[in-house]
């Protein structure tokens, strides 16, 4: 209760300092997983202003008060947003597993990468997987585009059998048209045949 | 006269066959919850729980001790903390048609905005509403943000 008062005692602090009369509305840049940082543009009948720094926090009130005064972001402020920081999803992560030459068999390397996707599609309780198939530019396109989809078939049984539901994982394929690597027609290339996983 | 006519009752039938043929995509999925959250659709309330579909103009609301995550097709996540309402009033991902649309009203609460791609595709494209105006992106932008509502 005391860590609360404090933190309304902190907040009308910041109301008084930045001018806006009891409304402590705010907006707080924050950067993405490699450091960087956007830029926004917050308007209303006021007037406008710009956000484009790390942690830089806006002060807010109604539509009719000009955007207010900038801050670095405090303690406090941040503590506002821990249960909607804990609600967070995890991000979307894909997989590449790679086969063997004209075949639907996974290599033995990716065929270890199984385990991977099965667990992150349990830490996101994950109902929305995508498997996506592919192959190099050996064979006519009619045939890689059959290949293909016997790969993300192949895939799709191999995660339905350790635990995935196969009605959670939708199958597609792209035949040869969407290599990694673009190549010319009937050159073999190891990294284009290929099936990629978005697990959701 | 009577061919216009003819024309736009024409016109009035192929548009509701059209609209009864698209059964409405999701835009995205709950994703975790704790405590009381919501969804109002189509004037009713219904409880949120993990992996529900979200569909264009629903509400998300939180009660004092609720808290919800959300994944939109783009992959932009959006989460928000107790007492807060969000609604979903625009959503376009087609880049194979170069359509870009993303409109959301955070009326009041707290909320954590990680962009997606279309944040990354289309910035210009995602403009948000709040009681304080209205954000829009000049880059691909990760945001925090809380909203008393109006008192």
């Amino acid at each position: 209760m005391k860590r609360i008062h404090e933190l309304f005692v902190g907040l009308s602090l910041v109301a008084a300092v930045s001018g806006c009369a009891g409304k402590d509305n705010l907006i707080v840049l924050t950067p993405d997983d490699s450091g960087r940082v956007g830029a926004l543009k917050v308007s209303n009948d006021g007037g406008e202003a710009v956000l484009d720094r790390e942690g830089q926090t806006l002060h807010l009130g109604d539509r009719r008060t000009p955007p207010g005064a900038f801050a670095p972001v405090s303690a406090e402020e941040r503590a506002l947003f821990a249960a909607a920081l804990a609600a967070q999803p995890l991000v979307p992560v894909s997989y590449l597993l790679y086969f063997e030459f004209d075949s639907n068999n996974l290599t033995a390397k990716s065929r270890q990468r199984l385990d991977d996707i099965l667990r992150a599609a349990q830490e996101r309780d994950s109902q929305d997987i995508l498997v996506i198939g592919h192959t190099d530019r050996v064979g006519e396109a009619d045939y890689n585009a059959a290949l293909s989809l016997q790969r993300a078939e192949a895939v799709r049984e191999l995660l339905a059998g350790k635990g995935i539901g196969a009605e959670f994982i939708q199958v597609s394929s792209h035949g040869e048209g969407n290599p990694l690597i673009p190549t010319a027609d009937e050159v073999a290339e190891a990294s284009n045949r290929r099936v990629e996983v978005v697990v959701r | 006269m009577k061919k216009i006519l003819f024309f736009c009752t024409t016109m009035l039938l192929l548009g509701a066959f059209a609209a009864a043929q698209t059964e409405p995509a999701h835009i995205g999925r709950v994703k975790g919850t704790s405590g009381m959250v919501s969804i109002q659709r189509a004037g009713s309330l219904k409880p949120a729980f993990p992996n529900m579909k979200v569909y264009l103009n629903d509400t998300l609301l939180t009660g004092s001790d609720g808290a919800v995550g959300i994944l939109l097709e783009d992959n932009t996540l959006l989460s928000m903390g107790p007492m807060s309402r969000l609604a979903l009033d625009k959503f376009d991902f087609s880049p194979a048609q170069n359509k870009y649309a993303l409109q959301l009203r955070m009326e009041q609460g707290t909320f954590v905005y990680l962009s997606g791609l279309l944040g990354k595709l289309a910035p210009h494209a995602v403009s948000l509403d709040t009681p304080s105006g209205t954000i829009s992106m000049l880059k691909d932008t990760n945001f925090m943000a809380r909203f008393g509502g109006d008192e």
